[in-house]
């Protein structure tokens, strides 16, 4: 990787200033590091944002409760009331990496992450995304790649905490310019929808720092496919979050990951369930409904019934044992 | 004639590796491990075109980083280079970071060529862009009959024909390819990740035309091999000629992403199988053609790289009339190399898919198929002990008539692995001092698998002491010689070897003794009658100790997901000889790999080309997916010791029918063949007839 400083900010003010310059925020490092010794990214600062005293709670009120960034996903794993509050969020975490990279790895990290497109990460393969002439993955080898997208590229979003927090409505607070900015998952995602150089929409500087999400869902789950048991990519991942009041589904969401370059969500489908008792049928049309506009391509159409598949069983896990 | 004692006190029975301890604390000093006084690191420049004609290469600017101590280039003048990877040159530095610096500032001028192929089935086609200039992707195949296919099919009561592919699997062993060298006035010193000694420092010595006594090759402990790692290897050359250079030892151990391009893979195999019986279920023809790429080695001259692409067919079945074609197709990517029971594997798969498929079309049971046409006595009796075990009559049901979503599926097949009695010229010494301390040296290297311990149990054995009063020293070629550890026989070289040194210790020993009977308790007392020098005895290998032909069958049980294709496997059983065990525990850890290692090659492992830059896309363990933990089932082995026979190899057979087994009991639960490996969620639901087609933009 090439050289760079190392600096650590103790207030979010003075982070700003810091990476004004070329510098870049360091929390977890999972990411960065593997970005930096591939010369993807580079940076003359790193700057250590570990230290930025208020990011690192998870704190819970009556209509919403506040993760900080620099929660780790082991935190959120191991938050006996989290799991009982947001199990679907319990569970993505849990599915995330390894334990050893769990341990490390930040709210703010998992959801800042930039693609995993083997083309994107080869060193030698200068893709759109890299500000090259086209997308490899399209006619080449796309098995993991999106059904859904705005734009040249086909590479997904992977944060699976990204899809838990779409289906639960959550909120992204973001530093930018000083200013707080309230964004949802859909927003904080959109840039990368439009713009086959972008992972996400923060700009340059951009900070997150916390993640509201309401409680007003109070049944959530998540699931995901890969190709092995555990520390792998999802193949395809789906949360869904709902209130269930006389049996009946009350603003639900659902959001699936790995199959758009956003947590891929589509309204139709929620408000179709909105007021619906879940059986067999209304998850299968819930599922046709979300899945309908996929755009398969040679080697990832699979994922189709795939994702069928498990958003129906997520929204059935939502009809819990209550 | 020789012969292991009939009621052996440690042969047969369980010690723990004898390096267990320094394994498990760090203490162990793995060849990725070594630091002599002044290392530097190195590092290789490799190819980033898949094709090119390299003009030039400077190196200034390269050697003008700072800590740069050392730059070389891998050939001299004009060269072509054929796949993404391919050496063009090395540095050595005080640091990684000036290292890769370095790298980043040689310039490389090349001819790029646009024209190359890295899918064997495009390499095939006639418009193909060739490899190698002078010589077609495909040689002409090969073909050998026996009888006649064409008369004997028409009379068959049931024909299959299925297409049954595997992918090209690369080694990866937990320690990647590589060495320190230190070149001196005195000659070369290698510390090296190998699994021969013997053939790394003949390949050193000539590469750099060195005497062979002038090089010292030592492999105290590696972290596997798996076949790819025999000799010094363009990185161990490098190595020695960055250390002549900087006048310091270099350590140049490949990085992970090196390993998936140039340091060996098991080819790919695309198996063209007809196959016919009578009503009764007896093999009548075979009729097969098969291609596959062991990358750019398939197409040269020479033959070139790690060989041919070629299998075993109709592997372990004996069928009167078969037709066999098969051919390598070059392709620009780094050459195969041996790989755990070379063409086994997919031997095993391609033959016994195509069984359970024939067993279908007769319904037939497929184990009942099987016991009609196996010609080993050996696997017939392991499939009638595995079938007990396993519960095969409870559990068999029809293909596809598991119900529910989630469907369970049994499968078997099974394994031949010829190996050899053990290299002749295997010799080592034992020093035993007045103290009653015994060493013994042998030439030979511990891959990881138990060579040390083997060493002991047997010296324990011979002399009546215990395994730990035996220190055991491989690993280097100023011992006596020893072989490379390959194709199964570093246990039948060795064995028989400590066997003669022992007999010949003990005799030596009465004699200067005095004592009838040294070993055991009497031991000490003899050892102490030495006076003040130590008694150095020198045996070799002896016939009559070991043999050559292992068995082994596997059984799976999987459940497979039809909405998400996810297949887990619930339980592999293994039944596996190897004649004389000699040390049970360190045996079964053999066979655990091996089954796990199957089980990649079965559901896992692919390395991916892209088609457009040529390049590896998959050269890490993100996206090369190998089994963890949590994929690996409950696997139970069953031993047949066989004392009878004497010792033979177990690395390879225990690897060989893991896949094929596991693809049948995919096959029995889900009544449709996915006939490529590695069996992914994707492929299941596609042969399920669950994936719409691609929607073109």
């Amino acid at each position: 990787m090439k050289a760079f400083q190392y600096a650590t900010a103790h207030s979010t003010d003075s982070a700003r200033e810091l990476v004004a310059g070329n510098g870049l925020y360091l929390a977890g490092g999972n990411d960065l590091f593997g970005l930096l010794k591939e010369y993807l990214v580079g940076a003359d600062l790193l700057v250590n944002i570990k230290s930025l005293p208020g990011l690192n709670k998870v704190e819970h009120g009556k209509t919403f409760w506040t993760i900080g960034s620099l929660v780790t996903v082991a935190e959120i794993e191991d938050h006996a009331e989290i799991k009982k509050v947001f199990p679907g969020l319990h569970d993505a975490a849990a599915e995330i990496a390894s334990q050893q990279i769990r341990n490390v790895a930040t709210v703010g990290g998992n959801l800042a992450q930039h693609s995993r497109c083997w083309y994107f990460r080869h060193r030698d393969t200068q893709c759109l995304k890299k500000h090259g002439d086209l997308c490899y993955a399209r006619d080449g080898e796309n098995r993991y790649h999106s059904l859904f997208t705005g734009n040249s590229c086909i590479s997904p979003v992977v944060s699976s905490l990204a899809t838990t927090f779409a289906a639960l409505d959550a909120t992204a607070i973001v530093l930018r310019d000083g200013q707080e900015t309230r964004m949802s998952m859909a927003e904080l995602y959109h840039g990368a929808w439009e713009n086959p150089l972008a992972h996400n929409s923060l700009d340059k500087g951009d900070l997150i720092l916390r993640v509201e999400i309401p409680t007003t869902r109070t049944r959530s789950a998540y699931l995901q496919v890969s190709d092995k048991h555990a520390f792998d990519w999802a193949l395809v991942s789906c949360a869904a979050a709902a209130a269930v009041v006389d049996g009946k589904l009350k603003s639900p969401r659902v959001a699936l990951g790995s199959i758009s370059p956003v947590p891929h969500q589509v309204e139709a489908a929620n408000s179709f369930l909105d007021g619906k008792v879940l059986d067999d049928a209304t998850a299968t049309q819930a599922a046709d409904l979300i899945l309908k506009d996929a755009k398969p391509l040679e080697h990832n159409a699979y994922k189709v019934p795939m994702a069928h598949a498990i958003i129906r069983r997520t929204l059935l896990k939502l009809k819990g044992d209550a | 004639m020789s012969s292991w004692p009939a009621e052996p006190k440690y042969i047969s029975h369980s010690t723990a590796r004898v390096d267990a301890p320094a394994k498990l604390t760090g203490s162990a000093r793995y060849s990725s491990d070594i630091q002599e006084k002044g290392w530097l690191y190195g590092m290789i420049l490799r190819s980033k075109w898949p094709s090119a004609k390299v003009t030039a290469v400077n190196l200034d600017k390269a050697r003008a980083i700072p800590g740069i101590k050392a730059v070389v280039v891998a050939r001299e003048a004009e060269f072509n280079v054929r796949y993404y990877g391919e050496e063009i040159a090395a540095v050595a530095g005080t640091s990684k970071q000036a290292c890769l610096d370095a790298l980043r500032a040689i310039e490389v001028k090349a001819e790029v060529r646009h024209e190359f192929v890295v899918n064997e089935t495009e390499a095939l086609k006639a418009d193909s862009p060739r490899v190698w200039d002078n010589a077609p992707n495909a040689p002409t195949p090969h073909v050998h009959e026996n009888g006649n296919v064409d008369t004997a099919f028409p009379g068959c009561a049931a024909v299959i024909e299925g297409f049954y592919t595997t992918a090209v699997q690369v080694h990866n062993p937990m320690e990647t390819h590589g060495n320190t060298v230190s070149w001196t006035d005195e000659g070369v010193t290698a510390w090296a990740s190998t699994q021969g000694i013997t053939s790394v420092r003949d390949g050193l010595a000539g590469a750099l035309q060195l005497d062979h006594s002038k090089v010292r090759v030592i492999t105290d402990f590696m972290g596997g091999g798996f076949g790819a790692k025999f000799g010094p290897g363009v990185e161990g050359v490098l190595a020695a000629k960055l250390s002549k250079a900087a006048g310091a030892p270099v350590r140049l151990m490949l990085t992970r992403f090196d390993e998936a391009l140039a340091v060996g893979n098991r080819p790919s195999s695309f198996q063209k199988i007809k196959i016919g019986a009578s009503a009764d279920g007896l093999l009548q023809a075979f009729d097969a053609e098969n291609y596959g790429t062991a990358g750019i080695g398939g197409g040269a001259d020479a033959g070139g790289g790690g060989g041919g692409a070629d299998i075993p067919m109709p592997y372990i079945y004996k069928v009167p009339n078969t037709r066999v074609k098969q051919s390598a197709v070059a392709i620009n990517a780094g050459s195969a190399r041996a790989f755990r029971a070379p063409g086994h594997p997919p031997a095993s798969y391609g033959m016994e898919s195509a069984m359970d498929d024939l067993a279908a079309k007769l319904a037939m049971d497929p184990l009942e198929l099987r016991l009609k046409n196996d010609p080993s006595e050996i696997r017939q009796r392991e499939y009638k002990l595995g079938a007990e075990k396993f519960g095969w009559k409870q559990k068999y049901q029809k293909p596809g008539s598991s119900p529910g979503v989630v469907k369970t599926g049994i499968g078997c097949a099974g394994a031949a692995w010829g190996g050899s009695r053990g290299d002749r010229n295997t010799q080592g010494d034992a020093t035993i001092n007045p103290d009653g301390s015994i060493e013994f040296r042998l030439g030979v290297q511990d891959l990881g698998t138990g060579t040390k311990t083997v060493i002991a149990v047997v010296a324990a054995e011979m002399l009546g002491l215990k395994p730990e009063q035996i220190t055991v020293r491989v690993g280097d070629t100023n011992f006596p010689y020893g072989p490379g550890s390959g194709g199964s026989t570093t246990c039948p070289s060795v064995s028989p070897t400590v066997f003669d040194i022992c007999t010949k210790a003990l005799e030596q020993l009465q004699t200067q003794s005095g004592m009838a009977d040294v070993r055991g308790e009497n031991w000490f007392a003899a050892c102490k009658k030495l006076g003040v020098s130590p008694l150095v005895v020198h045996g070799k290998w002896q016939p009559g100790l070991s043999t050559d032909h292992a068995c082994g069958v596997q059984f799976a049980e999987v459940e497979v997901d039809t909405e998400t294709g996810l297949v887990t496997v619930k339980k592999i059983l293994g039944v596996h000889d190897c004649g004389l065990i000699i040390n049970q525990i360190t045996l079964e850890s053999q066979i655990n790999g091996g089954i796990i290692s199957g089980m990649g090659y079965a559901l896992y492992e692919e390395r991916v080309m892209d088609d457009l830059s040529g390049v590896v896309l998959n050269p890490n363990f993100e996206t090369y997916k190998l089994p963890g933990i949590a994929d690996v089932p409950d696997i139970e082995i069953v031993l047949i010791n066989m004392p009878e026979r004497g010792v033979i190899g177990i690395g390879e057979p225990a690897t060989v029918a893991t896949a094929g087994a596991i693809a049948n009991a995919v096959f029995n639960a889900i009544g449709v063949r996915v006939s490529s490996l590695p069996i992914t969620p994707a492929k299941i639901l596609a042969a399920l007839g669950k994936v719409p087609p691609p929607v073109h933009a």
